[in-house]
């Protein structure tokens, strides 16, 4: 028996195998974005920071729902050439659609890629200054670290005189960079005194590796071998020596329950200890001369004096100063930290009045006497459009985002004002695709900021980890331009090997392109939700 | 095959394969046809789920005997590495209790029981029971196994690394999970990353075995399978594709979110201004929110419960009636219950969630649905109560088995009740009374609905009966074995033992003796239970070797089954060749009648299977449905 309903329908239920399936998968597909979309809803009403209301360029979605929207009628009649057995021009309706997805998908990857490289810095008082963080660099050239990149400067110092390794959690990767940051700084990384352990029971220790020997992967995986074959070794006779003083001490308490006596049932450790072999479990290594060693703030817990490792490597040596510095800043928020002060009772005038940025920039300052016309100038328009409402007061006001919020477009109107440079035409759609322009509008539009490390409260670039509203963003857009992807390799696959089916069974090359062409038709809806959802709520 | 083909020459994919003798990693290894991947599904789950057994035994040590080095009949399977790290002198730690009993959970829930059920039975049976010559799209039931395989192994293949696997329990709750195994420094090695890794593989297998299995049953059954004349067993399996079609998407999504939380420090389910002992200040963005991550769980998790549940009562409300030679009783309305109970079944999952703070007004609109479910559970259990009413019982190896898991399943479902109101569950949340309770409804009721399962389509598998001796060396002390084990949790829980205690409760029992903490006295009065119910786990694990036993030496040696429908049972499944070849059916057959016509009066013999061409055709037994 072959199974039935391969290409042609069943009479009473009037589908083909696929079709089932297809819709089937869809309706699982709803509850997947459905399941995400329940999340964004419920991650939004509880959003306890000011929720980023219309924060993407409009434009570049925009441009993608059209190019989806239209390749969702390319399809269909790619499907109905194909019914109507016409392959040049299914070819030509195909290869239109495939190229609508490529360019979504570029437009998409030009969207995340200006998000994964600019930086947003929530202050310890809430204050959050967003732009593009400098590269530490030495008498004017940027400073290459051994994988020949630059290094932002978001990164922590600390002049280590020694580093001590766990001898089971060290992640090679890390030692590697520490020996190669350490060589860049003519330091030497060696043993800081003889590892010496007992590798036999009953004779005496042994030198395992002598004082000096330079810091390898190699030596840590030597004494991890030590390490771990004693562990294993002392563990086992341990649990030995326990079960028997266990037997001990049942055959001593006749009818007792174990929680009775288990306070006495104790390993003798003085008798045990000849039978047991020497454990390294951390093994210190000297920096000479104490080199100045970097780390990304998330692999670091430092403090002062001693630091340590995600790893468990403890860093000993002086904390030095670790400032984060912004190369040109393009936007200050001061809504976070109204919506605290709001909290606390404070006014928000004051509390941005005695904020850090307003305190240490006079840049800051400058912008926000600046916008503080603006938004007077705004109110006033609000007032002469709309007038005001029954109880006296005007209709509309600014909302907490134009008060409290000094956009990167507000910063160039600044600079505009202030008779600095015009973008137009290309160069001022090309912002709205990559953002803002820093070299052409100058310094003085976007200009630096350097941030001590203890006024840092959370720093991120604009990825997920910035706040839920982008940790949504990315998922959501992310697995639907996964499923663009996954779509547009099928329907190319059809494109391009399609057409030996075509000659063989052109029915059934029509029934499959039908089913891609349903799941791009749902692809293309799910992009109608998440359009005005994402971009424009 | 293609001798009987219907369908024009070309239309099918697997029209090249069936000319040729398939190799041997073809027909065993990587095959397509749903029975050898049905058999693929079961032996792989038994063995997750003697894995998952042999996890709770070092659980239930660690609880009778906290204050013991665990013994060497249990320990030899670690190496002396692997005990060092994960084992206290010998006693194992709260963190490798939580390991396993997160293990534990996960494996015998997405590991054991589904794949066991739907993957197994499902894969092996349904087509058959519709007359299909498989399933609709054999290479993604394929896909589906190999994927649940791998997702399997992913999961457990963290036990061998540095960070161990899951710790987070079963329901991987964050922002507990968000933390675990945070240290390692490379996410994609530390077990609670592999977790969630594993986790989109299985929900991935499901989706399209669901898919399968639903397109299979809409437009692949046999000339006169109307969907009256359908056994309950594939009804029970369709609704079981509906719920893993549409409930586990949402914990796929909660998946990804987790994922994302843990390799991007998103903060999707982690609030503002986490603290933790190690970590200090938590170095994230928060504003997210644990309770969303309960929610997209229980989507899935309560569904889940019916996808355990549904194969089990599949598998028995064939037996009953074969072994009773009656009809089901009130087929029809198992059939409309079982609908009801897989869409109510979308409705309940927040009566997981009574103590999280959501509200009294959500709490009383889950606990009235929940409530409303057992309605058509215990139509289901009662028909088939009274399916056994008056029949001639036959007391064979599968109907010993399907008789107990009524009772045991019943014993599971009404203690669950309590749990169901609010008020009562504010007691009993979290205690050794929700194990119980669930474990009554897992273990003696769905795991022996299985074994019934397995007993009665052995002889279509293998031609030949399991052993009776043998089979009684297993029916009764597991009987025994599971009242031990689960009774006296009920006891415990109501007492207000916590389910997480890695010492069945011993760190309460030096507070018994100042006298101020009652709780103590309680916990001294009751801690001793704990020695019993481990003894009864230890001896129910001994007592499955006569069936390990039974399951491969009745292969060869077992009595052989009387021709092709030795339970003279009336469902299709019956009227293929034993074993079925590939392709199932010599000639397709026509189905006449309903599926469960037993002891029909004016009968010569006293069954009547759904494919005995009529001597007369009366207006009941017409072929309707179209080819």
């Amino acid at each position: 028996m072959e199974i039935p309903y391969v290409v042609t329908p069943r009479k009473d239920t009037g589908l083909f195998n696929s079709k089932i399936a297809i819709w089937l998968f869809l309706a699982s597909e709803v509850m997947l974005f459905g399941g995400f979309l329940s999340a964004y809803v419920f991650l939004r009403l509880g959003a306890d920071y000011p929720w980023p209301e219309r924060t993407l360029p409009v434009l570049p979605g925009l441009i993608n729902t059209f190019v989806l929207i239209g390749s969702s009628i390319t399809v269909v009649f790619a499907w109905a050439s194909l019914k109507l057995r016409d392959w040049r021009k299914f070819q030509l309706f195909m290869g239109i659609t495939v190229g609508c997805a490529m360019i979504f998908m570029v437009l998409k990857g030009i969207e995340y890629n200006a998000k994964l490289h600019h930086q947003a810095l929530k202050l310890k008082d809430y204050s959050v200054v967003e732009g593009h963080l400098g590269v530490e660099s030495e008498d004017g050239k940027p400073v290459l670290n051994h994988k020949g990149s630059t290094i932002e400067e978001n990164l922590i110092f600390v002049e280590a005189s020694k580093l001590t390794f766990d001898t089971v959690r060290f992640y090679k990767p890390w030692v590697e960079e520490l020996l190669a940051q350490a060589e860049h700084h003519h330091s030497k990384v060696a043993l800081a005194a003889d590892v010496t352990a007992i590798t036999k029971v009953g004779q005496s220790a042994e030198i395992i590796a002598k004082a000096g020997e330079p810091l390898s992967v190699e030596l840590l995986n030597r004494l991890q071998a030590v390490h771990l074959a004693a562990r294993s070794h002392n563990a086992a006779n341990r649990t030995e020596a326990l079960r028997a003083e266990w037997v001990t001490a049942k055959a001593a308490n006749p009818g007792k329950k174990d929680w009775q006596i288990a306070s006495g049932v104790n390993i003798d450790t003085a008798a045990l200890a000849p039978t047991l072999l020497g454990e390294i479990s951390t093994v210190p290594f000297s920096v000479d001369p104490p080199a100045k060693l970097d780390f990304h703030p998330r692999d670091i817990k430092a403090a002062e004096g001693q630091s340590r490792l995600r790893d468990d490597t403890v860093i000993d040596g002086k904390l030095l100063a670790s400032p984060m510095v912004f190369h040109n800043i393009d936007a200050i928020d001061f809504q976070h930290l109204v919506m605290k002060a709001k909290e606390k009772g404070i006014d928000p005038e004051v509390a941005i009045e005695n904020s850090w940025l307003m305190k240490n920039s006079a840049f800051v300052r400058e912008a926000w006497a600046w916008h503080q016309g603006e938004v007077k100038k705004l109110s006033a328009e609000l007032l002469k459009a709309h007038g005001v409402g029954k109880d006296g007061k005007p209709r509309y006001t600014p909302t907490h985002k134009e008060l409290y919020r000094i956009g990167w477009k507000d910063l160039a109107k600044k600079a505009e004002d202030d008779g600095r440079t015009k973008l137009s035409g290309v160069d001022a759609a090309k912002e709205e695709f990559f953002g803002p322009n820093y070299k052409a509008r100058g310094d003085e539009t976007f200009p630096g900021l350097s941030v001590p490390r203890e006024q840092v409260g959370f720093a991120s670039k604009f990825t997920p980890a910035w706040n839920t509203y982008y940790a949504i963003y990315f998922a959501i857009t992310g697995l639907h331009g996964l499923h663009v992807i996954g779509g547009a390799l099928v329907l190319a696959y059809y494109l391009f090997f399609g057409k030996k089916m075509y000659l063989s069974d052109p029915e059934w090359l029509a029934n499959r392109v039908e089913i891609g062409g349903l799941f791009w038709h749902f692809v293309d809806l799910v992009w109608i939700f998440v359009f005005p959802i994402l971009y424009l709520m | 095959m293609s001798s009987h083909s219907t369908a024009p020459a070309g239309h099918d994919a697997h029209h090249d394969e069936h000319h040729h003798d398939p190799g041997f990693i073809q027909k065993w290894i990587f095959s397509t046809d749903h029975k050898m991947i049905g058999l693929q599904y079961g032996i792989t789950a038994l063995l997750f789920l003697a894995f998952g057994f042999y996890l709770m035994m070092v659980m239930r040590w660690s609880i009778a005997y906290p204050h013991q080095p665990l013994p060497e009949w249990m320990g030899w399977v670690f190496t002396d590495g692997w005990k060092a790290r994960w084992l206290q002198d010998g006693k194992v730690t709260g963190e490798t209790y939580n390991m396993f009993g997160a293990m534990h959970g996960t494996i015998m829930v997405f590991l054991g029981i589904v794949p066991l059920g739907f993957g197994a039975f499902g894969n092996y049976v349904t087509p058959l029971q519709i007359g299909a010559p498989d399933m609709a799209f054999p290479r993604l039931n394929m896909a589906s196994y190999w994927i649940y395989l791998l997702g399997g192994l992913i999961m457990c293949a963290s036990f061998f690394f540095e960070s161990g696997a899951a710790k987070s329990g079963w329901t991987n709750y964050s922002p507990l999970a968000g933390f675990a195994d945070g240290q390692v420094v490379n996410q994609w090695l530390a077990g609670q990353t592999q977790w969630l890794i594993g986790l989109v593989f299985l929900i991935t297998s499901s989706l399209l075995g669901s898919v399968n299995f639903i397109t299979t049953i809409i437009n692949l059954r046999v000339r006169g399978m109307t969907w009256m004349r359908m056994p309950f067993f594939v009804w029970a399996m369709l609704v079981t594709g509906f719920l893993l079609l549409l409930a586990f998407p949402p914990l796929e999504a909660a998946g990804i979110m987790q994922l994302m939380d843990r390799v991007t420090h998103s903060s999707f389910f982690m609030p503002s201004g986490l603290f933790t002992k190690s970590e200090g200040l938590a170095d994230l963005s928060g504003g997210g929110s644990p309770l969303l991550f309960q929610h997209l769980f229980w989507f899935l998790g309560h569904p889940e419960v019916y996808v355990l549940l549904l194969p089990a009562f599949a598998c028995v409300s064939e037996i009953i009636p074969a072994n009773s030679r009656k009809p089901l009783w009130g087929y029809k309305s198992m059939v409309y219950s079982v609908l009801l109970l897989g869409f109510l079944s979308f409705v309940v999952w927040a009566h997981h969630m009574y103590m999280t703070g959501m509200g009294a007004a959500v709490s009383t609109f889950f606990q009235t649905t929940t409530v409303l479910i057992s309605v058509p559970s215990v139509v289901i259990i009662t028909a088939m109560l009274i399916s056994l009413w008056g029949g001639s019982i036959r007391f064979t190896t599968p109907m010993m088995w399907a008789c107990a898991f009524i009772p045991m399943f019943g014993i599971g479902g009404l203690t669950g009740l309590p749990l169901a109101f609010n008020l009562a569950d504010l007691h009993l949340h979290d205690t050794y009374y929700v194990i119980g309770h669930f474990h009554y409804v897992v273990a003696p009721g769905i795991l022996f609905g299985f074994f019934a399962g397995i007993h009665h389509w052995y002889p279509k598998i293998t031609g030949r009966y399991m052993g009776k001796t043998l089979n009684h060396l297993h029916f009764w002390p597991s009987l025994i074995c599971m009242n031990l084990i689960f009774f006296p949790m009920l006891v415990q829980g109501m007492a207000g033992f916590h389910r997480r205690w890695y010492n069945g409760g011993d760190a309460y029992l030096s507070k018994a003796a100042d006298s101020v903490n009652i709780f103590g006295n309680t916990v001294v009065q009751h801690i001793d239970m704990n020695i019993i119910m481990s003894m009864g786990a230890w001896t129910m694990a001994l007592f499955q070797i006569p069936f390990i036993i039974n399951l491969f030496t009745a292969w060869k040696f077992g009595k052989k089954a009387e021709g092709d429908n030795p339970w003279h049972a009336t469902t299709l499944e019956w009227a293929t060749p034993t074993p079925p070849g590939h392709g199932n059916f010599l000639k397709e057959p026509v189905t006449y009648r309903g599926p469960y016509e037993y002891s029909r009066p004016n009968c010569d013999a006293d069954f009547l299977p759904q494919w005995t061409e009529p001597k007369h055709l009366d207006s009941s037994e017409k072929p309707t449905g179209s080819h």
